[in-house]
């Protein structure tokens, strides 16, 4: 906590630390982290790793359409885990869509984390009327599902400023999208853990110091309300990139120019059970690895950082 | 006690519950239809719009004066006899004892009556443009008058649905009158209806649902069908409405999407049938929102930049056969002559012969549930003419939407698929590459923009030309000035396919046309 203490002693604390020591013995996290990883990096990695941009048109064959991948008889070199309906190499676009998927997912929890933490301090720290009006506001945006605030906004954008527009600023739109959409899960939880922080002495002894408000948020209780946060964090990831999958699986998403992984999963849909079953499950499987280790190593982030369940 | 009388309770509601069975039994005795289409139609006016969904929904609910056998043959329906009278008059008998599900009874004036609101309607004025004079010789005879000769005029009737001239007379709850036609809008023909045909419509929940019953008095006797109630749900996932036959939820699908026929085909409980097919899919370049467009060069670089035998192969499987024109073999406009277009390099040159090598920007639209593949189709064009540079805003739409934003010419660049009304090269022109004039109603689907004077002017008197020979040679000419003059984009003529559960026989009452007359459908018992 002290901005002047030497790096060679952060290291130590980090080596003698719980979170190191519990993460040693956790195969399941070990093996998400790597996973994790991997995933991250073929995906910032991708214009560089995949063999075609499938973004640029001009690189589609339709006569190259529904080809098999590596394993399977009538493949082409060239494609290895085969191509969609319209041509596109599947691997490249798999690469691609992870990309577009992490971030936007990454976009949206910072998005949210930023508003959900800021009103949560407010509401919680100040109380009375503030913290009613954003609790309430939290309440009434709640009691929307995600999903359909993001259809309904994706939509309107969408029919006011026409498909090329949204195509051009598809990543960012649905960032917000998603982001405005989530908030309140992080506000919620800031809260409860501010009205309990509040009543401690340290923060009345800030107070008694004369430290503004202020101060007193965002140095003195916020640090003590992070473990919370980072939980919610990784959770937070994985729904965002689900509701992205979703959404581009409705055709709200991503373009079908720039196909994400969800649109990718919708565009193979129609060749499911007639033979070409690969556009559909391959980004599929990879969808399903990206959140399923995301959500693992959010579970194991949880059980270290909760004092209740030291299993020492 | 207490326990005596809650169980003489449960079983007195137990043997209500058997006693209520047999009506469900029974109901199982009428034979129902449940079928899923692409799309429902999107009106009750059959005089709303031109369009093979409007059109099915004719041949449920009305009966036309003749129809096409599937040979193309003429056969006799409300209309039981026919003589020429001389060059340029037809008269009509009409069957008798013939009535309207309202209960009135079908005459001469109502013929006289639909003429004359076909004769109103945006989209149909157009072909009904020859037909100068109708008149009602008496309650059973009608008397066709044409200007000059007209060769066509038995296709003709086989657009004419006799609808009920009292029931669509007068004024409704908002003071509109009742015969006004309103296109994609609010109208009481839109939401409701009165025919002779086979069905009536007991339920209609746009884009959801829609229910038919049998006509109690429907006049056919001879008709086999013994089909008692349809139920019609569209499906437009072509995946889904494949699976929805194949596992029985429902028993009669249209279409069958390319990937699937082979599923289809070898599944033991189902019945595939599958037509070759007259319907051209293209797409129109609007020369009024680009200007681009009005260079002819700039068009064929477009046309040599669509690879149409890779869409045929590919997206549509084989089950569609390329095309470089509108009218497919067998009809008099054909010119075989006449080849595909496809050639990236030419396509390039010609872009920068135009003066735009580095290309621009244009708006695509087309349905998503109308023709087979479409969207499909639409994304791969859009890929293909980024080669020349091209930048396409591509939007797709469920065809109830679609044809709104079609009549708006909402885009640069519209598809849309068109088969000849009258089994005829000549309806082509006039519907899609006519100069367009609201007055005739001639290219009313012409969004393109595309004019020339000349080839109206060609196909005008090929109508009236009765020397069939002397007629293909100006009608190939019209064909081969538009390919020459590359006024569209051509894709292929579509092929067609239904599929039901085996026990239904679909094969007799389907035709090229793709008007299935469920009327005359028999299920078989299971």
């Amino acid at each position: 906590m002290n901005p002047t203490s030497a790096p060679a002693g952060r290291w130590t604390r980090f080596r003698d630390s719980y979170l190191l020591y519990s993460f040693k013995r956790d195969v399941i996290a070990q093996l998400s982290l790597v996973a994790f990883i991997l995933l991250l990096g073929v995906a910032v990695l991708a214009p560089w790793l995949s063999p075609t941009d499938p973004y640029d048109l001009t690189t589609i064959d339709i006569m190259a359409s529904e080809l098999p991948p590596f394993w399977i008889a009538g493949s082409d070199e060239a494609y290895v885990l085969g191509t969609d309906a319209q041509g596109r190499d599947l691997l490249s676009t798999i690469l691609y869509g992870a990309r577009v998927s992490l971030i936007i997912g990454f976009g949206a929890v910072a998005l949210q984390a930023t508003l959900g933490v800021c009103f949560g301090l407010l509401a919680g720290y100040l109380g009375g009327r503030v913290d009613a009006f954003l609790m309430r506001l939290a309440d009434i945006q709640l009691s929307f599902s995600t999903l359909m605030v993001a259809i309904v906004v994706g939509a309107l954008v969408k029919a006011i400023f026409g498909g090329d527009t949204f195509g051009a600023y598809a990543v960012p739109l649905l960032v917000v999208i998603i982001g405005l959409a989530e908030w309140p899960q992080y506000a919620r939880t800031v809260r409860a853990s501010v009205l309990a922080e509040k009543a401690k002495e340290y923060v009345d002894a800030a107070r008694v110091m004369g430290l503004s408000s202020r101060r007193i948020m965002f140095r003195h209780i916020l640090p003590n309300t992070l473990s919370p946060i980072f939980v919610i964090s990784t959770v937070q990831v994985a729904n965002a990139i689900i509701s992205e999958a979703a959404l581009s699986f409705l055709g709200l998403g991503m373009p079908e120019t720039q196909p994400s992984l969800g649109s990718l999963i919708k565009s193979g849909f129609d060749y499911l059970q007639s033979g070409s079953w690969w556009i559909t499950l391959i980004p599929g499987a990879v969808l399903v690895m990206l959140v399923l280790v995301i959500n693992l190593l959010g579970d194991w982030l949880r059980d270290v950082l909760n004092p209740r369940l030291y299993k020492g | 006690m207490f326990n005596k009388t809650l169980m003489a309770a449960t079983i007195g509601a137990l043997m209500a519950g058997t006693a209520a069975l047999p009506a469900a039994a029974q109901d199982d005795d009428i034979n129902t239809l449940r079928m899923a289409y692409d799309a429902d139609p999107v009106s009750l006016d059959i005089h709303e719009q031109l369009s093979g969904g409007i059109l099915q929904l004719s041949h449920m609910t009305f009966d036309p004066l003749v129809r096409w056998t599937q040979d193309l043959e003429f056969e006799p329906r409300l209309a039981s006899d026919w003589e020429q009278v001389d060059d340029t008059t037809l008269r009509m008998t009409l069957r008798e004892g013939v009535s309207f599900h309202s209960g009135n009874t079908l005459t001469a004036e109502d013929v006289v009556w639909t003429v004359d609101r076909l004769k109103r309607s945006s989209d149909f004025k157009a072909i009904f443009e020859p037909i100068d004079k109708v008149t009602a010789v008496d309650e059973q005879t009608v008397e066709f008058q044409t200007e000059k000769p007209y060769p066509l005029l038995l296709n003709l009737a086989t657009y004419i649905f006799p609808m009920d001239s009292e029931f669509y007379t007068g004024t409704d709850d908002d003071g509109d009158p009742k015969d006004e036609i309103v296109k994609n809008g609010n109208s009481y023909a839109s939401k409701h209806l009165s025919g002779t045909g086979p069905f009536t419509v007991t339920e209609h929940q746009p884009g959801n649902r829609m229910e038919f019953e049998r006509n109690p008095n429907y006049w056919d006797d001879d008709s086999p069908g013994n089909v008692d109630r349809i139920v019609l749900t569209p499906i437009s996932e072509n995946a889904t409405r494949v699976a929805a036959l194949l596992s029985g939820d429902v028993d009669f699908i249209a279409p069958v999407p390319p990937n699937d026929l082979e599923r289809v085909r070898e599944d033991e409980d189902a019945n595939l049938v599958t037509m070759s097919g007259t319907r051209i899919i293209l797409f129109h370049m609007n020369q009024e929102r680009v200007e681009a467009f009005q260079d002819p060069k700039v068009r064929k670089a477009f046309t040599y930049a669509i690879n149409q035998e890779g869409i045929a192969d590919r997206l549509m499987k084989g089950f569609a056969t390329p095309a470089a024109q509108f009218s497919p073999e067998g009809y008099a406009g054909h010119v075989p002559d006449l080849e595909i277009r496809h050639d990236m390099e030419k396509a390039q040159e010609l872009m920068a012969e135009a003066g735009y090598e580095d290309g621009f920007e244009i708006t695509m639209m087309a349905p998503n549930n109308r023709y087979v593949n479409d969207a499909k189709i639409a994304q791969a064009v859009s890929a293909m003419l980024a080669r020349i540079n091209v930048d396409v805003d591509l939007k797709t739409l469920p065809k109830a939407q679609y044809w709104g934003e079609y009549d708006d010419r909402a885009a640069d660049m519209m598809m849309i698929g068109w088969h000849s009304d009258t089994e005829d090269s000549a309806n082509f022109h006039q519907y899609l590459t006519e100069c367009p004039d609201t007055e005739t109603g001639g290219g009313q689907y012409n969004a393109g923009n595309y004019c020339n004077p000349e080839l109206d002017e060609l196909v005008r008197e090929a109508n009236l030309e009765i020397d069939q020979e002397k007629r293909a040679e100006m009608l190939q000419e019209v064909e081969q000035t538009l390919y020459d003059e590359a006024a569209f984009v051509p894709l292929h003529w579509q092929d067609l396919a239904w599929a039901s559960a085996s026990h239904i026989e679909i094969e007799p009452i389907l035709n090229v046309m793709n008007f299935p007359y469920l009327g005359d459908l028999v299920i078989n018992d299971e």
